[in-house]
């Protein structure tokens, strides 16, 4: 980092407070939850290798897994988004609006739960997904 | 902590980096991933679907990419976590990373042994 050090020292005290706080635990908090989905779902596919993997495939109809897949979502959206939010501000973008690209990223988290959650509910209640 | 928070994360060159690139590569392919599997090929998720799917090699190269980037991406990132609560000196840093390659190495091995059939 050359140019104005104080300045950029200034800015990244500010990246740890409230919403740099929030942000930083919350993609702490998705990241671990999608380490544990990465090796559920590796473990899920290897053993549902061939002819056993259509019961297993049932058993994600059961409601509580469909709403861990509504979680699933909520994590891996938010997570790719702070992820973008970081990498931006890595290459010096944005540092000063970073609680801006925060709350847009909490804003497209939250409008994509709502399309997903109906799809979910949907299907929990009919028991048919939207889309088939 | 507070103050290298912009510019160091005490991880190492090759582990921000990757990690960097690994979250470039994940966007990419799980958006491929995701589209294919519940947009484009809407149906049910029975053996039968998902081999026939597979039988494209794009597909194949496409799951292989994301079971590279996604274990080390989750490791990298687990390990990064992790150093900042009890492997906090280089002794038990560097026993952290060699536990978590071996768990790496194992999962990429598990995955591509289930992808096989339509490697070879």
């Amino acid at each position: 980092m050359s140019g104005r050090p104080r300045e950029t020292a200034n800015v990244g005290a500010g990246l740890w407070k409230a919403t740099g706080m929030w942000a930083w635990l919350l993609f702490r908090i998705s990241g671990l939850i999608l380490v544990f989905y990465l090796g559920a779902h590796i473990i899920v596919i290897s053993t549902g290798r061939f002819d056993r993997l259509n019961e297993l495939m049932k058993a994600f109809d059961n409601p509580v897994l469909v709403l861990m897949d509504l979680a699933l979502v909520v994590a891996v959206l938010y997570h790719a988004l702070n992820g973008v939010r970081i990498i931006l501000m890595d290459f010096g973008i944005g540092v000063k609006r970073h609680k801006v690209m925060f709350w847009t990223a909490v804003a497209v988290v939250i409008v994509c739960f709502a399309v997903f959650a109906w799809v979910a509910f949907t299907f929990i209640v009919t028991g048919e997904g939207v889309t088939s | 902590m507070r103050a290298e928070a912009i510019t160091a994360h005490g991880g190492g060159m090759w582990s921000w980096l990757l990690q960097r690139i690994t979250a470039v590569l994940l966007i990419v392919m799980l958006a491929i991933h995701l589209i294919l599997t519940h947009i484009l090929n809407i149906g049910e998720l029975t053996y039968d679907n998902i081999a026939a799917r597979l039988a494209h090699a794009g597909f194949t190269v496409v799951d292989l990419i994301l079971l590279a980037a996604g274990i080390f991406h989750a490791l990298n990132g687990l390990r990064m976590v992790l150093m900042d609560y009890w492997f906090t000196s280089r002794t038990r840093a560097l026993a952290l990373s060699i536990v978590l390659w071996v768990v790496g190495i194992a999962a990429m091995a598990y995955g591509t042994w289930a992808l096989w059939p339509w490697i070879t």
